[in-house]
């Protein structure tokens, strides 16, 4: 789980997650990358020292005169802290286990093409599609281009395109215009998240049997 | 339990064998205030150290809440954030990795997403599925750089940024405590989302905190 990723979000972008200004979709996804990466998350660490040392600047305020007393008086009734879940060693990062429980994703995986199976998560916005795409062994996906922005993260397994092999961990950004066409490792399936800013348009001739399937169709 | 008749109080040295390997470890120890403090409530529930710690972030924390200008922002943000955090405080201080960052950063984080959701619940009506707290569980590791590296880097983010030329310090503090995406920040300040980047970008270079990628494994 340690330094496999061969492809890392943004700086910048990962600056914007740690101050908590990334959109959820993109933090989702930001989040699946850090499960795999140790370089990212020893970035993130001191991105964090920024934000802290930034925080530790700000203007302090003085609180209400009561403030204190009443954290004291909330102290013992408060809710004791979930144990640490026994997530840690799972496969999946913590933020997808998550989605994957609350979407009941085994239920709902869809049919995309042939070599393609997508299940889509609620994730209380509307700007991203969020989704989990499963390659078959050896699946070739429809030739696409976007409209819109993609990011993808790799969950298991591995698939290629033009380009080169991605595997966990390995997080990628389609630009609005980019064509292309993954095609899934011949060893095993590949399990992708994905996170898309707008319809995906079909390039190949065959293509208009899928659109319905592809429109952005949050649930 | 007032704050004005607490006893001062050392915070508990840790607790030397002679053994070689915890004298080494000894050495390594956070020895800033607000760590220890932050360990004493962790490991004892250490009420008088929690104390303190109110007494230093409280304010802060409503600073940092009150710098915000997020969408769903509100008056009593503050004194909520500050009631919300410092309850976090005290119920998660046992997990706090005194290895893996200072307190002052592991607070910060805490209130980042404290402020995030409470910021969402106001201005969001849909359901939301995540809480921003659980983008950040992390696997379980060795602590990827020693403890000793840790504060260089601290050390190195705090001097850096206190030299970092206007531009691009106005634009961290706009993403960090205002709580601006670059995007807005560009729109804000007139510049185009490019430009924004690369200040950002040279900003991070002169803090050295982004780890390379580039070298292959």
């Amino acid at each position: 789980m340690n330094n496999t990723s061969q492809f890392h979000p943004d700086e910048t972008m990962l600056l914007e997650f740690s101050a908590g200004t990334l959109a959820t979709a993109p933090s989702i996804c930001v989040s699946a990358h850090l499960h795999f990466c140790s370089k990212c998350r020893t970035s993130l660490l001191r991105l964090d020292q920024v934000g802290a040392q930034l925080m530790s600047e700000a203007k302090p305020l003085e609180l209400e005169d009561h403030a204190f007393d009443t954290v004291m008086a909330n102290l013992d009734s408060s809710k004791k802290a979930p144990a640490e879940t026994e997530n840690k060693r799972t496969s999946y990062p913590f933020s997808v286990s998550k989605l994957m429980k609350n979407n009941l994703v085994s239920q709902t995986w869809k049919r995309l093409s042939a070599s393609v199976d997508v299940a889509r998560f609620e994730t209380g916005q509307n700007e991203f599609e969020v989704a989990l795409h499963k390659i078959c062994a050896g699946g070739k996906t429809p030739k696409h281009d976007h409209h819109g922005l993609e990011y993808t993260v790799v969950l298991k397994g591995s698939f290629s395109d033009e380009n080169a092999v991605y595997r966990e961990g390995d997080f990628l950004v389609r630009e609005p215009g980019d064509v292309h066409q993954p095609m899934g490792a011949q060893n095993g399936e590949c399990i992708c998240l994905s996170a898309l800013s707008a319809p995906i348009k079909l390039t190949n001739p065959f293509g208009f049997l899928m659109k319905p399937w592809l429109r952005i169709n949050p649930m | 339990m007032s704050m004005h008749n607490l006893e001062t109080q050392t915070p508990a040295t840790p607790r030397i064998n002679g053994d070689r390997v915890a004298v080494f470890k000894s050495t390594e120890k956070r020895s800033d205030q607000w760590s220890q403090l932050l360990i004493s409530v962790g490991e004892t529930h250490d009420r008088q150290a929690f104390a303190k710690l109110f007494k230093h972030f409280g304010p802060l924390l409503k600073g940092f809440a009150h710098a915000s200008r997020n969408e769903g922002w509100f008056p009593g943000l503050g004194d909520d954030l500050v009631q919300e955090v410092m309850i976090k405080v005290w119920n998660k201080a046992g997990g706090y990795n005194a290895e893996k960052a200072s307190a002052t950063t592991w607070i910060y984080t805490v209130a980042r997403n404290c402020r995030i959701d409470m910021l969402r619940r106001k201005s969001n009506t849909q359901h939301l599925p995540l809480e921003n707290e659980d983008f950040w569980h992390e696997p379980d590791e060795e602590t990827p750089i020693s403890l000793l590296q840790q504060k260089r880097s601290e050390d190195k983010v705090q001097s850096s940024l206190a030299q970092l030329p206007k531009e691009q310090d106005e634009i961290l503090r706009k993403v960090y405590l205002e709580g601006k995406s670059h995007a807005e920040a560009s729109a804000e300040l007139g510049l185009p989302l490019g430009t924004v980047k690369s200040r950002v970008r040279l900003a991070l270079q002169k803090m050295q905190v982004i780890v390379s990628t580039e070298a292959q494994e």
